[in-house]
């Protein structure tokens, strides 16, 4: 047997607790990287609106099915804050990317053929001057005429004469890749409602909007944008320079009471909605760097710890091997191929765990696989680690000089 | 012993003390992470009204009127009712305690308008303060006679009453709720559930219980213009949710509540529900099976994911960074007990048992635990004061306590007594006549 190995074996209970923190920082720190790299990709995608000219104003009387004043109290409102200052547009819309509210209905590729539909497809409805309100860019066709814009509401309850939806819509590339992959979905029809009976013909597609949230369901950004009148239930949206937005978040509440002064008001500045979306993420991507950095400098330390003690027990040994003939170099990679053997354990336990803890959390949280290229990551950072933590005792071990063989201690 | 074991572990870790340092700090480090996730944990697990909550139950069923294509499966349990289907269930007068809620946001006033509070509150139909157990320090909850000629009585909280009169007891005044005037007849104690439990399904992201500030009977609101905070189901999956909507006639907005003591009263109740929702069913009223069942308090939040996964997340990461400090400080215990070999030979020598080596150097681990447990107070306060100032929804949760005081002294000595076993174990097994050719 090699002489490096038949020393470990007179260290085992040293060597094994050193595996064994090299294995439990490789499977701890793999998967909290992994989480984060996951995280930060999330947080990382643009919502598709201008973020930072946003801010968003909902209250009571915007009511669900009340219906009897088509457009009445909300067209006084938006002209309202359209009055304020620093106010450029006013429109209104269900929901905003990110705000958690969202609706989600089927589109139907073929009318009435409820198995060659797909379902949860989110549903945002917008007034007049949306898109240029919120900024969505369209990276093909054409926003919405003027006359497009119908009195639908898909909230409507109870009695009243139905009204169907627009008959024209703003899809994200996402959803046209989904209802007709590889195919150019300008002027392609699919149909909504319950029945599938509604036609609503492509003019617009726009290569990103974020979903109001994203879930397994709904996706990310499968949506589409549809033109009506008014929107029951849902929020006024104000482009407002940048400067101006909280200044304009406080005066809403005055400008809509002024109105009608029993109602309640909620005014946000958009950033602030998207932070709010994101806290709890950002804030778990933090604990898991320090985590992970608290982790790796704590093997670290106990890396040096270990090899300096065994560096103090073996001086005479050492010094033995200087006086027959080994140099400062053979001492050297002694202590280094050392450290690298038991790290080397430790990763191999470790990547098992690192893949068992990640089934395990992929089990009980919405996780996807970690591929495994994060655990050759994983373990380069830890063999590195382990040679930069062993550098320093193993060159105190080069530097006994050979005469203390013949010392005893 | 003791005594004398603790003077040499003092000794000796004056003989090396950035060693020791290293040592305690690596235990301190590792406990204060720990506690801190535990502190949040435990105030987030618990039980949202400790000593009601366990007996809560919260009906659950397929209430859809209308074939609903876009999601004919029933995917998750479902808390929402109508006022119809609520109020019947709670008229069966079935179990112990029955009541049905729904949260509201509005604005409380006086009466000539000149002072107003922005409060949430509960709308209830049904014994709501005697079912939650909400303590009155004034007056008394509403009478069924009241709620059935919706009568504008209405409960609010000591902070409404001092900040609207100035005085805690308000019984008998009068406030604006929407568009109506409201006799208070009963004043509670500020009250809020520990963990947020109602309307859980739509309003996420709140953890904590939001404090409710007045209790009026449903029906009175809605007629005086206030609604429900959210709209619930008004016929669409997932539908926008309204804000403050009294036009709630087609939704499903409310939930029961009912009150169950013993398992013999949990298992007649759970068919009585069945029987209710299958006789709609029957009926032509819901139109898919409705596989009612009841939920506790406890599981119901459970399902509901009301305390986020990465609460749980991190509490599992400081396990395995305490984990890690342990494999650590063991490590570095093992070499300093080995250093030592000499000393541990000549204590053999002269007629210590193996027992004795042991117990002594136990002594000294446990010191040094009990040293990290003390370096981990301070940390484990900063700890929770950074987790405070976070925007994170939990924050209030992080606060210390004596509880986890105690849990902070009996975890650092028992990491350090730990942490000690396979190294003393490992010092205590050479033969001292090897120990000394050794030394």
């Amino acid at each position: 047997m090699h002489p490096i190995l038949s020393a470990l074996k007179h260290h085992k209970t040293t060597v094994v607790l050193v595996a064994l923190e090299i294995a439990l920082t490789c499977a701890i720190v793999t998967n909290a990287l992994f989480l984060i790299g996951n995280r930060l990709a999330a947080m990382r995608v643009p919502t598709g609106v201008a973020d930072n000219e946003l801010v968003w104003a909902r209250t009571t009387g915007l009511d669900l099915g009340q219906g009897t004043r088509p457009g009445g109290d909300s067209a006084a409102d938006m002209a309202a804050l359209r009055g304020m200052p620093g106010v450029e547009s006013v429109a209104s819309a269900n929901s905003l990317p990110l705000s958690q509210n969202y609706m989600s209905v089927g589109a139907w590729r073929r009318p009435g053929d409820k198995k060659d539909a797909l379902d949860n497809v989110v549903e945002y409805t917008g007034t007049p001057g949306m898109l240029r309100t919120l900024g969505i860019k369209l990276s093909a066709g054409r926003d919405f005429l003027p006359q497009e814009y119908v009195p639908y509401d898909p909230n409507r309850i109870g009695g009243g004469v139905k009204t169907p939806p627009p008959r024209v819509v703003i899809v994200t590339h996402t959803l046209a890749e989904a209802l007709w992959p590889g195919e150019n979905p300008l002027g392609k029809i699919f149909w909504l409602d319950s029945e599938g009976k509604e036609p609503v013909q492509v003019v617009g597609v726009t290569d990103h909007l974020l979903n109001p949230r994203i879930t397994r369901y709904q996706g990310a950004d499968r949506n589409m944008i549809l033109p009506v009148t008014r929107v029951s239930g849902g929020v006024y949206v104000l482009r407002v320079k940048p400067g101006m937005r909280g200044a304009v978040k406080l005066a809403i509440p005055k400008v809509l009471q002024g109105i009608d002064p029993a109602r309640m008001v909620q005014a946000e500045v958009y950033t602030d909605t998207i932070a709010d979306y994101y806290h709890g993420d950002r804030a778990m991507v933090w604990v898991l760097l320090v985590v992970t950095g608290c982790l790796l400098a704590l093997t670290a330390l106990g890396v040096v710890g270990l090899s300096s003690f065994w560096v103090q027990q073996r001086t005479r040994q050492i010094g033995i091997r200087r006086a027959i003939g080994a140099t400062r170099r053979d001492i050297l990679r002694y202590f280094q191929i050392e450290n690298l053997l038991i790290v080397t354990l430790g990763i191999v336990l470790g990547s098992l765990s690192a893949v068992g803890l990640n089934l395990w959390l992929m089990q009980h949280y919405e996780l996807a696989r970690m591929p495994l290229a994060w655990l050759a990551s994983g373990a380069v950072v830890l063999w590195l680690l382990g040679q930069l933590a062993v550098l320093g005792p193993a060159l105190r071990a080069a530097a006994v000089p050979p005469v203390v063989a013949t010392r005893t201690i | 012993m003791l005594d004398y074991y603790l003077r040499l572990a003092l000794s000796r870790c004056r003989q090396n003390v950035p060693m020791v340092l290293l040592l305690v700090l690596t235990m301190a480090v590792g406990i204060a992470a720990c506690m801190t996730a535990m502190t949040i944990f435990r105030a987030l697990s618990g039980a949202p009204l400790p000593g009601v909550s366990p007996h809560l139950y919260v009906a659950t069923m397929d209430a859809r009127e209308a074939v609903d294509q876009d999601s004919p499966d029933y995917k998750r349990p479902d808390s929402l009712l109508k006022l119809a289907d609520a109020k019947a269930l709670v008229d069966a007068h079935r179990a112990v305690q029955q009541v049905a809620v729904a949260q509201s946001l509005t604005q409380i006033g006086q009466p000539d308008g000149s002072q107003s509070a922005q409060a949430y509150g509960l709308m209830a139909y049904g014994p709501a303060l005697q079912a939650f157990g909400v303590p009155l320090r004034y007056g008394r909850p509403w009478t069924e006679a009241e709620q059935a000629s919706n009568a504008p009585v209405i409960v609010i909280d000591t902070e409404v009453a001092q900040k609207l009169f100035g005085t805690k007891n308000a019984v008998g005044r009068s406030v604006m709720l929407g568009r109506h005037r409201f006799r208070v007849i009963g004043v509670s104690a500020p009250w809020h559930p520990r963990v947020q439990m109602f309307d859980v399904q739509h309003d996420q992201g709140t953890v904590m219980g939001q404090a409710m500030m007045f209790f009026v009977p449903a029906q009175a609101s809605l007629d005086a213009g206030v609604g429900p905070f959210l709209a619930g189901e008004c016929g669409k999956d997932a539908a926008v949710a309204s804000f403050q909507s009294t036009q709630v006639a087609q939704c499903r907005w409310m939930e029961a509540w009912v009150r169950l003591d013993t398992p013999a009263q949990l298992d007649a109740y759970g068919p009585f529900l069945a029987g209710y929702a299958n006789a709609q069913h029957d009926a032509g009223r819901f139109v898919y099976p409705p596989q009612a069942k009841l939920y506790g308090t406890q599981a119901w939040l459970a399902l509901n994911h009301v305390v986020p996964d990465d609460v749980h997340l991190n509490m599992m990461l400081a396990g395995g960074f305490l984990l890690l400090c342990l494999v650590n400080v063991a490590g570095l215990l093992a070499a300093r007990f080995l250093r030592r070999q000499g000393d541990v030979a000549i204590r053999r020598a002269l007629g210590a048992s193996k027992r004795d080596v042991f117990v002594q150097h136990l002594v000294e681990t446990g010191l040094l635990g009990l040293i990290g447990g003390v370096l981990a107070l301070p940390l484990t306060w900063l700890g929770l004061w950074i987790v405070r100032m976070q925007p994170v929804s939990y924050a209030a949760a992080a606060q210390f306590s004596a509880g986890v005081f105690v849990i902070l002294f009996g975890l650092s000595v028992g990491v350090g007594l730990l942490v000690g076993i396979l190294p003393a174990w490992r010092v205590c097994r050479l033969p001292p006549a090897l120990q000394i050719k050794l030394a």
